[in-house]
């Protein structure tokens, strides 16, 4: 019964419209950016590689498929879990809103088994966002720009990639980067159980986003106490599978503490949609 | 000693004098033309380069590079994966040693570079309009080649070289290169790097110096006057 | 009276508070297999949260609920898979089809519903032809009668409509009504409906029960219960004095209830009726017609305000 419940709850979001906003919202989004560097990607590495261009230069392929897929990733961390929350939120307020609810908490299947098949449909639905923009990303990206090493700035300086040593990386950071977009689902769909309506948990759900990073962003000494528990410190973790050498422990300890929280969210998503008494 | 001793002493010893600057500015001038000359044997080369970066704020493995030369100064670096040279580029002390009547070159005395007697000379460019401001140049003057060079540049700061030679000592062409240059001018801009919750507590590498960074170029299969296409130093 | 002995609901002493509001105070009633059961209440009597609580979407706060001779707790999956259910309106996903939707609910209840069955039970609706309409174009009433359709998709037992035929046309309520006679007598199901509209409960229910501000007032038989009260009954005259004259003679005492137009209203029993119709006609009175009016209706307000 859980596996016809997680299929019908698939079903749902293919065919609700707001599906489609984030695939559309993604494409544009990457479209704009594969567009701006094709017209004046020259530019951007210049910013880039210029604090080290009084004394040195960089020869090859520097703007190319990797690159430009590299940056793409980087609107994980604002545009992406909110095109998730859109539907991830809706998935069980929205039954309230639309009154569906009443019947479907009257069938043969237990809450908790409908909570998690509305969970799964909703986690395999940031999987497929999270490949179409990889798709466009890698593939698009690669057909427009070629390919060719990794130039990767970050606040210690420079690290540059060789190619070949890349398709495990990005496998790597793609899959840090979908256990940070289940996390942001996790807790949308916790939110959404809450709720009654589909617009408090999509709210909610970045308003959290933000003061957590802003919390996180702060270098105040009684914050910094607090700055390695919060979830969004460790939305970043995919970046670290671009370093050399390759943090192996802040990796692990990000992925404890990212299934820590999702964990603890379900657990409070499934007593509070097993407790919820249905008036709506 | 009569007036007529001392003042023959004083015009002696000028004379000796100059004559010893002359001979040394003669001398460094004759060094130099002779490192030109060899320079100038290879007409065009390719060789295969092994790059290795060395350097605080920048992380990469060695990479594998091809290097083009062409008389008077047509200089390609061709890579698959992307490299980090020199500004300068590779030539500039066979560049610098073109054209002789823009310097002044003086002798300043010698020094053993593992094992090998060399001669000092710095040149002093004529022009202040000249982007060079101090040369050195450390020359083994049996094999006419410069094991050593160390060149300040108004846009480029300083950077020193050495070379190690091999099997094309011939031509004057090095098989190692090594290059240092000033890094302590590196800053790194935050807001590129999006790294907005970075809580590192990475403490630095105190192993490197952190004002040097080091290039090892190291150069094989050298293939000289087998003619060089211009079309490759098109863009 | 029932068709069976079988308890199919057996709901005793049901309490559910909110905080300081009491909801349900303690409501008990039992629903026989065959039964086409009448819940009745006026507005916030409770009825709501106790078909809600039948139907698992409410936790009770005490009491016992037995369906099916089971423990509704501890059976719930059991339970529900013989139970076909309208809670308030019928809401459906706007975005899918009928067909859709019949699939979506079909495919959670338990049993295997293939594509056939579900345009069988369309059709049973009254619904052929829209099965690939959208439902944001359908109307409360076809919607209603999807509602239907999904209830019955997986065959069950014992059907619960809640206020079924709010916001109906009247050919609307005619449907329900028939349908509801129909899912009784030929598909041998029991029902349990709720409903303010008490000449539709009179007209089709056996038992029922009436509740008032979380309390069960009565429960039976409707036609023993409403026997055992005293007919309102109108006769339309041409002679309205003298059938009052007539009436007067009689030693029953106090049978006139009131007098509207050319209408006598008359606290008699229903054995009376042929008795006072006869006494005007010997009498010359002639008698146009002869109607028992608000009879449940009666029943029901003076059981809730008392």
């Amino acid at each position: 019964m859980f596996w016809k419940s997680t299929y019908n709850e698939f079903l749902k979001i293919a065919a609700k419209p707001r599906s489609y906003i984030g695939v559309g919202a993604i494409t544009l989004i990457v479209g704009i950016i594969l567009f701006a560097m094709k017209v004046d990607g020259h530019n951007f590495i210049s910013f880039v590689t210029q604090p080290f261009e009084q004394s040195l230069s960089f020869e090859g392929k520097i703007l190319n498929g990797n690159l430009i897929a590299f940056i793409i990733l980087q609107m994980l961390i604002i545009h992406v879990p909110l095109l998730i929350a859109l539907v991830t939120g809706d998935l069980v307020s929205g039954e309230g809103a639309m009154g569906t609810i009443r019947l479907l908490l009257t069938k043969p299947i237990s809450r908790t088994s409908i909570l998690f098949s509305k969970y799964l449909a909703g986690c395999a639905y940031t999987l497929i966002i999270l490949l179409w923009l990889v798709f466009l990303a890698l593939v698009v990206g690669k057909i427009i720009f070629g390919t060719g090493d990794l130039m990767v700035l970050n606040s210690e300086g420079l690290v540059i990639l060789q190619e070949k040593d890349l398709a495990w990386r990005f496998l790597s950071g793609f899959s840090m980067a979908f256990l940070s977009l289940v996390m942001i689902a996790t807790l949308s769909l916790t939110l959404s159980c809450f709720s009654e309506n589909s617009i408090g948990p999509i709210v909610s759900t970045m308003a959290i986003i933000i003061l957590f990073t802003i919390i996180g962003a702060l270098d105040v000494p009684v914050l910094q106490k607090i700055q390695p528990f919060l979830f969004t410190t460790h939305m970043v973790t995919w970046r670290n599978f671009f370093e050399d050498p390759l943090p192996v422990d802040k990796i692990i300890s990000s992925a404890i503490i990212l299934f820590v929280h999702i964990i603890g969210l379900l657990a409070i998503a499934v007593y509070k949609f097993n407790r919820k008494d249905i008036l709506a | 000693m009569s007036t007529f001793r001392i003042k023959f002493l004083v015009v002696f010893l000028f004379a000796i004098l100059s004559g010893e600057t002359v001979m040394a500015q003669q001398n460094a001038n004759q060094i130099l033309r002779a490192v030109y000359l060899k320079s100038q044997k290879a007409k065009d080369y390719s060789v295969l380069a092994n790059i290795k970066v060395d350097m605080p704020f920048i992380r990469m493995l060695p990479i594998d590079a091809k290097i083009y030369f062409k008389q008077k100064d047509k200089f390609k670096v061709e890579s698959k994966s992307i490299a980090i040279v020199p500004r300068q580029g590779f030539d500039q002390s066979s560049k610098m040693l073109a054209d002789t009547n823009s310097f002044t070159a003086i002798m300043q005395g010698n020094e053993l570079i593992n094992g090998t007697l060399t001669n000092i000379i710095n040149i002093i460019p004529l022009s202040d309009t000249s982007d060079l401001i101090l040369g050195k140049l450390w020359i083994d003057n049996k094999q006419n080649v410069v094991l050593k060079s160390q060149l300040t540049t108004k846009s480029n700061g300083t950077i020193l070289m050495e070379y190690t030679y091999g099997a094309q000592l011939l031509y004057g062409l090095p098989d190692k290169m090594i290059f240092s240059v000033d890094v302590k001018k590196f800053k790194i801009p935050k807001s590129v790097s999006g790294d907005i919750n970075n809580s590192s507590t990475e403490t630095p590498d105190k192993t490197k110096d952190p004002k040097k960074g080091k290039i090892y170029i190291t150069l094989t299969n050298y293939q000289i006057n087998k003619g060089v296409p211009d079309t490759i130093f098109k863009k | 009276m029932s068709d069976s002995e079988e308890k199919i609901v057996e709901v005793k002493h049901l309490v559910k508070h909110y905080g300081k509001f009491h909801a349900v105070e303690d409501v008990s009633f039992d629903v026989f297999r065959g039964d086409v059961f009448g819940f009745l209440g006026p507005n916030g009597a409770g009825k709501s949260t106790t078909i809600r609580t039948l139907l698992s979407l409410i936790k009770p706060t005490k009491g016992e609920i037995r369906l099916f001779g089971k423990d509704l707790i501890k059976n719930r999956n059991y339970i529900l898979q013989r139970i076909g259910c309208i809670v308030e309106k019928p809401d459906f996903y706007k975005y899918l089809s009928a067909e859709k939707n019949i699939e979506i609910f079909a495919r959670l209840s338990g049993v295997t519903v293939t594509k056939s069955k579900v345009h069988e039970i369309i059709e049973f609706v009254g619904l052929k032809g829209r099965e690939k309409d959208k439902l944001g174009g359908f109307s409360h009433g076809m919607k209603q009668r999807l509602g239907i359709a999904q209830t019955l998709i997986h065959d069950p037992e014992l059907i619960i409509l809640d206020e079924p035929t709010t916001g109906l046309d009247p050919q609307g309520i005619i449907d329900i009504r028939n349908l509801i006679l129909q899912l009784k007598n030929e598909r041998n199901k029991t029902v349990l409906l709720s409903s303010h509209i008490l000449s539709e409960i009179e007209l089709i229910a056996n038992r029922m029960v009436i509740i008032s501000k979380g309390k069960t007032i009565v429960q039976g038989s409707v036609s023993e219960l409403l026997n055992a009260q005293e007919l309102v009954v109108s006769f339309s005259v041409d002679n309205i004095e003298k059938a009052k004259q007539l009436l007067g003679s009689l030693p029953e005492k106090n049978i006139i209830d009131k007098i509207e137009d050319k209408n006598l209203l008359l606290h008699i029993s229903q054995e009376n009726i042929p008795v006072i119709n006869k006494l005007f006609c010997d009498n010359d009175i002639n008698v146009f017609s002869i109607e028992a009016k608000r009879k449940l209706e009666d029943y029901f307000l003076k059981l809730i305000n008392t």
